[in-house]
């Protein structure tokens, strides 16, 4: 999901892919490099995202991934059960004793 | 999963182009991250060092990424596979016994599968053929029950109005008819159908439409359908050929209509006329086979149900004989269209289908032997570290590429020898032609994939269990073979030999049906003897005094050639079919027992001299009997053993109709296709014969039969067809001769069947048995390699050559033995299944069984010995140095 989330807001290659993802958790979640490429494959397997050569920034021939529609409508449909979820979970830790 | 394919496939098919780019993205990540490091001031090696670390083992990402796309299952298979290759070809003394073995089996298999498939499984080529039936009468009488296909003209009347069912009939044979075109006389293969024939079966026609009601009447318009090969050959494709009149026995008949290319009839048949079925004559006795189409607002049960009442409504008293209980039903046709093919066909197949075993087995045994000397490799890999499912999924892939390679060899085997028997088989019946489809060739590659399994998974299964300990100690010391190791070979070969024995045994009592019937003694003598018949379904051959007048001149002219000994015409020959009519007797005790059947041959003079049948008492039929003078017949010693025991023949009267024949002679039996219960393929069948002059019922059997001249004498077989065509056309030039031949060829065709099933079960059972010899052969060799230690040990001692080659043939022998004690007994417990296909040999014959199981024993014995001779070049001081 964050592979998806990451790759919805503009095509990036694999290194970006993981800058990203440190950046906008706030440098609070750190992805194993090395496991990071075969959850792309996967998901490239599966469809979700789809993958061309390019140019990076400085000059390299690179893979940039970006998001296919049905990885829109994957990243939509976990969204909205993550946040069900997460919200179930705040529901049930905010509890106080006397609302039972 | 579609996406998922289409990446997996893109993969293997771009496999580089995805290699190349995963390390480029790969190596782009590492060094990116190393640049960023370095702009954040860690020194340049350190950075590489760190980016290295924090990314891991490249190698590993680069599998799992692999894994990701699928992709581990085709490397692994393609190394496998890669590596069976190469095993394979490091043995190829083994690699070809077995592909050799496996091409053969499954050969055979496809070859007989098509068969099987064109005869029992292939849906008839009709509409929801599932709705097709045919009408039968199931009949019980007391000590025989029985079903009879054939319906007369009452069946016909009750059925054609039925709720539930929609019927056809035709008369169940193809009849020679004369046809002009242009100017040329041909004889063409008829068969006569009622209206509604192409409706019930639901096939549509090219051109024109079918029989109307008003046609299918008797007396009227004469009109006719063309099958497409006849349209094309004869009339060029013509496509206004309906509507124009085409001379048809001796008359016009209009065309209305022109069958698809793709429409196979139940009848062969060149062109199709009206039926017109009746309640009297032809119609008068069950000379019809109807087809029936279950309606569609209706179902079997009702179905069968309406043809039980209805049907059965119509049959007059006794019938069927003085105490018979007879009920109509409906059979599916496509069951009835496989019909006296469906035993020999299923025997045949489970014959192939044992030898596929056997194959099987032998490859099994062959693999285990070698799976022993593999033993040394496996247990290597094992203790290295190679997991056993790894191991027991390469053996398997091995086995699968042997099979694979031998299966599509054996298909191409078996596609060969069904083109060889395409042409055969349309003379045997089998009407829906032969052909590999793709039926049949997916169902030989899953049968040759099975056969891997079979043979592949026994050897797998020891490997699995396989001690690496001992496994690697015994591959290096070769101790005296082991017991436990053996037993699993041995038992497989003796079920071999079981087996084979059962399909030898087999294929011998089929050998010995096939040698009675050709034993049995043909009662004249057909050498330089030749026929040719004509067909006198024709207009102009109504009156009885026409056909005998064209019988007369022609003889005379035939006679008059020089180097004919004699001629003469009969309606019947040796061999044939004959007329069969229900006769009484006037006189004597004989009086007494009411309608009873025989066969009826109508002859001209001459006919007993020509064919040199036997005189027995009284006369032969000749030039006195004339039209006017008193009716006889000649009755031959089948007819008189049957019916006239406690009387004298000569003089007794047979009534025929309403005229009353008497006997004036007894003639030899000839062999004839019987169409009565109670004999085999070919028998002495009880026979009236009656003088062409005297007949009388020439229009009605004409329809039935075309009448055969035959001609003796010393000229070649050309000169004497040329000398009957001659005088024919003399007499009238618009009579063509058809099916001119030797007369001995008709035995040949009335056996053929016999023949076929002998000489393909003997075959199958000539493999099965070199099978199970190949296989004996090989288990005793390989003991001896491995005992040849343990051997050169015991002649060290002093055991005698004799003792030591014993020794070494002994396993095999005894093996044989069981297996063929095993396989007598199977076989006598199987051998009743073949009870309808023999004559004169019982199922349980001993002399067959007694033959079968010596033959087979001996040739193991000697397949025991053959390879045990070796011991005789064992050089006991040699073979205990090199261990």
């Amino acid at each position: 999901m964050l592979i998806l989330k990451a790759v919805s807001l503009g095509p990036l290659h694999g290194y970006g892919v993981l800058l990203r993802i440190q950046q906008i958790s706030g440098n609070l979640l750190e992805i194993e490099q090395g496991s990071l490429y075969p959850a792309l494959y996967r998901l490239e397997h599966q469809g979700l995202i789809g993958s061309e050569w390019g140019v990076s920034e400085n000059n390299r021939k690179a893979k940039f991934y970006r998001l296919t529609p049905a990885g829109t409508k994957r990243l939509r449909v976990e969204t909205e059960q993550w946040d069900l979820l997460s919200l179930a979970v705040r529901n049930v830790l905010g509890t106080v004793p006397e609302e039972v | 999963m579609l996406a998922q394919l289409r990446s997996l496939w893109s993969g293997i098919r771009r496999r580089d182009r995805m290699e190349d780019g995963m390390d480029e993205e790969l190596r782009f990540h590492v060094e990116q991250y190393e640049a960023d490091l370095v702009r954040s001031g860690v020194a340049p090696a350190e950075a590489k060092r760190l980016s290295r670390m924090r990314f891991g083992s490249l190698e590993v990402a680069k599998e799992q990424c692999r894994e990701a796309r699928w992709l581990r299952w085709p490397d692994e298979l393609q190394r496998n596979v890669r590596f069976a290759v190469r095993v394979l070809r490091k043995s190829p003394g083994f690699t070809a016994v077995t592909m050799i073995t496996l091409a053969l089996c499954i050969g055979a298999n496809t070859a007989v599968y098509s068969v099987v498939d064109a005869v029992l499984f292939r849906p008839i080529p009709y509409a929801e053929p599932e709705r097709l039936a045919q009408v039968v009468t199931r009949v019980h009488a007391p000590g025989m029950d029985g079903i009879n296909d054939d319906q007369d003209g009452a069946a016909w009347e009750a059925l054609k109005h039925a709720r539930s069912l929609e019927v056809a009939a035709e008369l169940g044979l193809s009849v020679g008819v004369n046809l002009v075109a242009g100017r040329i006389p041909l004889c063409v293969q008829q068969t006569r159908i009622t209206s509604g024939y192409f409706r019930v079966l639901g096939v549509p026609l090219q051109l024109g439409r079918e029989f109307s009601e008003e046609e299918d009447r008797p007396g009227g318009p004469a009109a006719a359908i063309l099958s497409h090969d006849l349209w094309m050959r004869v009339f060029a494709g013509d496509p206004a050929i309906v509507g124009k009149a085409i001379l048809l026995k001796g008359e016009p008949h209009v065309v209305i209509g022109v069958a698809r290319a793709t429409f196979r009839p139940m009848t062969p048949a060149d062109l199709w006329t009206p039926l017109r079925p009746s309640t009297t004559g032809e119609g008068g006795g069950e000379n019809y086979i109807m087809t029936a189409r279950v309606r569609a607002a209706f179902d079997w049960p009702q179905a069968r149900s309406e043809a039980g009442s209805r049907g059965s409504a119509s049959f007059h008293s006794g019938q069927f004989g003085p105490n018979a209980v007879a009920r109509m039903d409906l059979l599916p046709l496509q069951e009835v269209r496989a019909g006296f093919l469906r035993t020999p066909m299923l025997v045949l197949w489970a014959a192939v289908g044992i030898v596929l075993l056997i194959g099987c087995v032998n490859i099994a045994s062959l693999m285990l032997a070698r799976g022993a000397s593999r033993a040394r490799e496996i247990g290597t890999r094992v203790a290295l570290g190679g997991g056993r499912g790894a191991v027991v999924r390469q053996l398997l892939t091995e086995s699968a590429v042997l099979s694979l390679a031998g299966g599509l060899a054996g298909i191409a085997l078996g596609y060969a020898a069904i083109r060889g028997m395409t042409a055969v088989a349309e003379g045997y019946g089998i009407w829906q032609g032969l052909r590999l489809d793709l039926r049949v060739l997916a169902v030989m590659l899953a049968a040759s994939l099975a056969t891997s399994v079979v043979f592949g998974l026994v050897p797998a299964w020891r490997v699995s269990r396989v001690d690496v300990r001992a496994a690697l100690l015994e591959g290096g010391s070769r101790a005296v073979a082991g017991r436990r190791s053996s037993w699993l070979g041995r038992t497989l070969v003796a079920s071999e030999v079981a087996l084979g024995l059962m399909l030898l045994i087999g294929a011998g009592l089929l050998v010995r049906t096939l040698l009675y019937l050709r034993s049995m003694p043909p009662g004249f003598d057909g050498r330089g003897v030749i026929a040719a018949s004509v067909s006198l379904q024709d207009a102009r051959y109504r009156d009885a005094g026409r056909v005998n007048r064209l019988y007369t001149q022609t003889l005379e002219r035939i006679r008059s050639t020089p180097g004919v000994e004699s001629a003469s015409v009969g309606l019947h020959l040796p061999y044939e079919r004959w007329l069969n009519i229900g006769v009484q007797f006037k006189d004597g005790p004989a009086a007494k027992t009411g309608w009873v059947n025989t066969t009826l041959n109508y002859v001209h003079p001459g006919y007993f001299k020509t064919l040199r049948i036997g005189l027995r008492a009284g006369r032969f039929l000749d030039e006195r009997d004339t039209a006017t003078s008193q009716p006889v017949c000649v009755v031959n010693e089948a007819f008189v053993r049957k019916y006239l025991r406690d009387q004298p023949a000569i003089g007794s009267h047979i009534l025929m109709g309403n005229a009353a024949a008497e006997i004036v002679g007894v003639v030899g039996d000839v062999q004839q296709r019987p169409g009565l219960e109670g004999f085999g393929p070919i028998g002495a069948v009880y026979a009236a014969y009656v003088p062409a002059t005297q007949f009388s019922g020439f229009e009605l059997v004409h329809r039935w039969f075309s009448p055969s001249w035959i001609v003796r004498g010393s000229l070649p077989r050309r000169e004497l067809v040329k000398a009957v065509q001659n005088a024919i056309r003399s007499v009238d030039h618009l009579l063509p001769l058809s099916r001119v031949r030797a007369i001995d060829e008709e035995r040949d065709k009335a056996l053929r069947m016999q023949r076929l099933s002998a000489a393909l079960l003997a075959t199958l059972a000539g493999l099965a048995m070199l099978l199970a010899a190949v296989g004996v052969y090989g288990v005793v060799s390989n003991s001896v390699v491995q005992r040849t230690r343990e051997l050169g040990i015991r002649m060290a001692f002093g055991a005698s050559v004799r003792q030591a080659l014993l020794s070494a043939a002994r396993p095999g022998v005894v093996m044989a033995g069981a297996g063929v004690l095993v396989g007598l007994g199977l076989a006598a417990a199987l051998s009743p299944v073949l009870g309808t296909l023999l004559y004169g040999v019982k199922p349980g014959d001993p002399w067959t069984f007694a033959a079968a199981g010596l033959g087979l024993l001996f040739i193991a014995v000697l397949a025991s010995v053959i390879p045990a001779m070796r011991v005789l070049r064992l050089d006991p001081a040699r073979a205990l140095r090199d261990e």
